[in-house]
């Protein structure tokens, strides 16, 4: 039997009234469109042409000697603080990040119980969010109010410094170092968390409760893979706000580049350094999407692993069904030509 | 409704984009070639207010607006420019203030804006020459007669010039190098205090003299404010010209690791009160906060030359039991007459694209070096009720000293400053011995800060030594090689000028 010619749907042109309602769309999302275009774009581009020139700021104009790839290869070849900044800011935004998140899931959930005063906590906890910026925090941080008295960092990273590389455990101490303004950058992302949890159907809860499911485990197999989408959304806004926070060294690095009277340095430098930043966080944001996005939870591989059986067992029938066909048409050539012998002594062919 | 939402879509877009075509900024004009390049030097001298002035006569007499970017004080600034316009009635003056820290950002985005200023004070030397914001006022600056009198090491040392014939900044804010000595500590530790010619040995001896650490809090020698190896750079020899050892063409860090190293082994010996906001303090005053500025159990201070009338010389210092008295920063060897000693001195220029560079020049003058505009800031710090946002008398928000040797201006400057008896001796001495400022390098020498940046401040000398870790000497010659090499860079990039190939 021939197959079946795939018939073309046919082309049915947009109404007068769908033209209206796209360009309607259009009109409103233009805006956006333009603000992309001259915010963005432009911006990365001039940033880019930038970064491949050495550039005078004088009172007659702007001057450009184009240099190629010779501010990248300089910040790598011959700036020494730069590369061991950025290395810092990998393990540090590395080790902050999960530390973030994890503090900000466990403050939402206890906000979410049944607690009094609750929007009293909520408060306290998003405060920081709005008066924790520029001279503020460095007032508090002045004052040693970052960091725990009690522990002791030096024997922790005495400890640490035994096994593991000192770059890393200089990561480790400054975490330790500045643990309370750590857990004060969690404002946002416990009001996401917050959002997420109230979500969450009762009823998933009472149907786990009367079949005997503990906290600890309603935990794992309700909360967890229900909010999941959030914990990526909250961990690429603390990967995105730590890049950009005020205190953050590189910017610091970059912005003095800028404004450095240094032969080599100016807005080229800078933008050269700020693409390879730019570039970092943006591997570091890839890397958190690849380990959160990428997990599959108990149930999901459970319905994955149910369909590779179904599609499995649908296989073998058709593999079923195609060999008895051709076993039909077998023994109905043999059946023609008179060659066929069954063994079966009551049936006649 | 469709409709309405469509309208209402292209409206939003044109507004947009209207407002962002309004954001976009238009090239500087190029400089315009009726400009003035020389002074001709004559003025009229017109009373105002019972006070005589000099004005220029060869400035423009067309309307124009002038606008000075500054981080002085903010008050002072705007009583000199309303004093600048009721001389030069066809002129207005726009002030802009930034904050000394945020001073070449805000400076170089108001360039890239296309807003330059005429002329403007700068916070380093490598930025201003790197970005060729200064105009050459050589011609002006000849043809100034207030410019010939100014302390002799500005004109003698070319300071403003970066090694090159050409005068392309000047001094506007100048405060003095100074010692202070607390004499009340001194008899107290049954110490006499030194004579006011004193040499560099006997600075330090009595620094040590005055080191007593099993008082009960201890006594310490020495407050350090500014470093001493800051102050021994210039005091080591009179032919030094600049910070590390520069003699006008090259550096010698040799010079500064003496002085590096016995800073750090007074503070490794404990001979220096410790620091604010550190255990020690805590552990010496019983206060984290304490200063040592007020403590009575410290004997000589490098403070900067401000906190005498920004703080010990205020009425609330005055039942504190301190008695503070000012000395020069001594030279290493013994001097005949005056000597070179570091000071802080804040530079202006005039800009590279004003279209005014005359007038501008006239303006910087004004708010600088000049004797006019002197006599007009000895009105706002002689005036008590001129005060600045926190209610404090402009005499006590850092006045500066004037940079003129002009003596009606010092009269009336040193009369701000106590004149009794037991005082007003080491006032008159100080102020007559410290006239031959140079200032710390970033303001004086192309490649300085650059050198600081890039090597100098990235390895954290000051930090190893003081500590004990390493030696000054073992960095001076890789450092003095470094330093010759960036001054070298700069003044090929900022000036064409080759100095090894002049050597």
């Amino acid at each position: 039997m021939s197959k079946e010619k795939k018939v073309k749907k046919p082309r049915i042109s947009a109404g007068k009234l769908a033209r209206r309602e796209a360009m309607a769309g259009y009109l409103f999302v233009l805006p956006w469109m333009i603000g992309v275009v001259i915010f963005l774009l432009r911006p990365l581009f001039t940033s880019f042409q930038f970064s491949l020139n050495n550039i005078r700021i004088t009172p007659k104009g702007r001057m450009f000697n184009f240099v190629g790839y010779q501010n990248y290869t300089q910040i790598w070849l011959e700036d020494p603080e730069f590369p061991v900044e950025l290395m810092g800011y990998m393990w540090s935004t590395l080790l902050s990040v999960p530390v973030i998140v994890v503090f900000a899931l466990i403050i939402a959930m206890l906000l979410n119980g049944k607690i009094h005063m609750k929007g009293f906590f909520r408060l306290i906890f998003f405060l920081p969010v709005i008066i924790v910026s520029g001279p503020v925090m460095n007032m508090l941080v002045a004052d040693g109010a970052a960091t725990i008295p009690s522990m002791d960092i030096q024997a922790i990273s005495t400890a640490l410094d035994q096994f593991l590389p000192h770059s890393l455990v200089e990561s480790i101490s400054e975490l330790f170092n500045n643990m309370i303004m750590i857990l004060w950058y969690s404002g946002v992302q416990i009001l996401i968390f917050l959002s997420a949890l109230q979500k969450i159907d009762g009823s998933l809860y009472e149907a786990a409760k009367i079949d005997g499911g503990s906290g600890w485990e309603c935990f794992w197999k309700i909360t967890l893979p229900t909010i999941k989408p959030m914990v990526l959304l909250n961990a690429v806004y603390t990967v995105i706000f730590l890049s950009n926070h005020g205190n953050n060294a590189i910017i610091g690095m970059i912005q003095n580049s800028m404004f450095s009277g240094t032969k080599e340095k100016g807005y080229g430098y800078a933008a050269a350094m700020a693409w390879i930043y730019s570039l970092v966080v943006t591997l570091i944001v890839l890397l958190f999407a690849f380990l959160l996005a990428g997990r599959k939870d108990i149930y999901e591989r459970q319905v994955i692993k149910v369909k590779r059986a179904k599609k499995k067992e649908i296989q073998m029938v058709k593999k079923i069904e195609r060999r008895g066909k051709a076993n039909a048409k077998k023994i109905q050539k043999a059946r023609l030509r008179k060659k066929y012998r069954s063994y079966d002594k009551n049936r006649e062919d | 409704m469709k409709m309405t939402k469509k309208l209402l879509a292209l409206f939003l877009s044109a507004t947009l984009a209207l407002s962002l075509a309004a954001c976009g900024s238009t090239d500087s004009g190029d400089v315009s070639s009726e400009t003035k390049t020389e002074a001709s030097g004559e003025v009229s001298e017109p009373v105002v207010n019972d006070e005589g002035y000099s004005i220029a006569t060869d400035l423009t007499t067309d309307e124009i607006e002038l606008t000075y970017f500054h981080f002085d004080s903010e008050i002072t600034v705007e009583y000199l420019a309303k004093k600048f316009m009721e001389l030069y009635p066809n002129i207005t003056v726009k002030t802009e203030y930034c904050a000394v820290s945020d001073s070449n950002t805000t400076l170089l985005n108001l360039v890239n804006n296309g807003q330059t200023p005429d002329c403007f004070m700068f916070s380093d030397a490598d930025f201003a020459l790197s970005n060729y914001l200064l105009y050459d006022i050589s011609e002006f600056w000849k043809n100034d007669p207030d410019a010939q009198n100014v302390a002799t090491t500005i004109n003698d040392l070319g300071i403003g010039c970066y090694g090159t014939e050409q005068r392309y900044a000047a001094p506007m804010k100048f405060f003095p190098g100074i010692v202070y000595l607390d004499l009340n500590v001194l008899e107290t530790l049954n110490i006499e205090a030194p004579r006011q010619d004193w040499t560099w040995e006997e600075m330090t001896q009595l620094i040590k003299d005055a080191t007593d650490l099993t008082a009960t809090p201890a006594y310490y020698g020495l407050g350090a404010y500014n470093r001493l190896d800051s102050l021994y750079g210039i005091a080591a020899s009179q032919d030094i010209q600049g910070e590390f050892g520069f003699d006008g063409k090259s550096f010698d860090l040799g010079v500064w690791a003496v002085g590096e190293q016995e800073f750090a082994d007074l503070k490794l010996n404990g001979y220096v009160a410790p620091e604010t906001e550190t255990q020690k303090m805590e552990d010496w005053l019983g206060d984290w906060e304490g200063w040592f500025g007020n403590s009575n159990r410290v004997a000589v201070f490098t403070e900067a030359y401000w906190t005498y009338m920004n703080v010990w010389g205020t009425d609330a210092y005055a039942e504190a039991g301190m008695d503070i008295v000012p000395y020069v920063i001594p030279a290493v060897d013994e001097v005949e007459g005056l000597h070179n000693s570091i000071a802080t001195i804040d530079m202006g220029g005039v800009s590279s694209g004003t279209e005014y560079p005359r007038e501008a020049y006239e303006l910087l003058k004004f708010m600088g070096w000049g004797v006019d505009g002197w006599k007009t800031k000895l009105e706002v710090f002689s005036d008590p009720t001129i005060t600045n946002a926190a209610g404090v008398a402009m005499k006590h928000d850092s006045m500066p000293a004037p940079i003129t040797m002009d003596e009606e201006i010092w009269a009336g400057y040193r009369a701000l400053y106590p004149t009794d008896e037991e005082h007003g001796k080491y006032w008159d001495a100080y102020f007559e011995s410290c006239m031959q400022p140079i200032p710390f390098g970033w303001m004086s020498i192309a490649g300085y800060w650059n050198f600081c940046d890039q090597y100098f401040n990235s390895i954290g000398i000051h930090g190893l030594v003081d500590s004990g870790t390493a030696k000054a000497a073992d960095y001076a010659e890789e450092a003095t090689e470094q330093a010759n090499y960036y001054h070298a860079e700069a003044m090929m990039d900022y000036f064409g000028i080759d100095i090894n190939a002049a050597e």
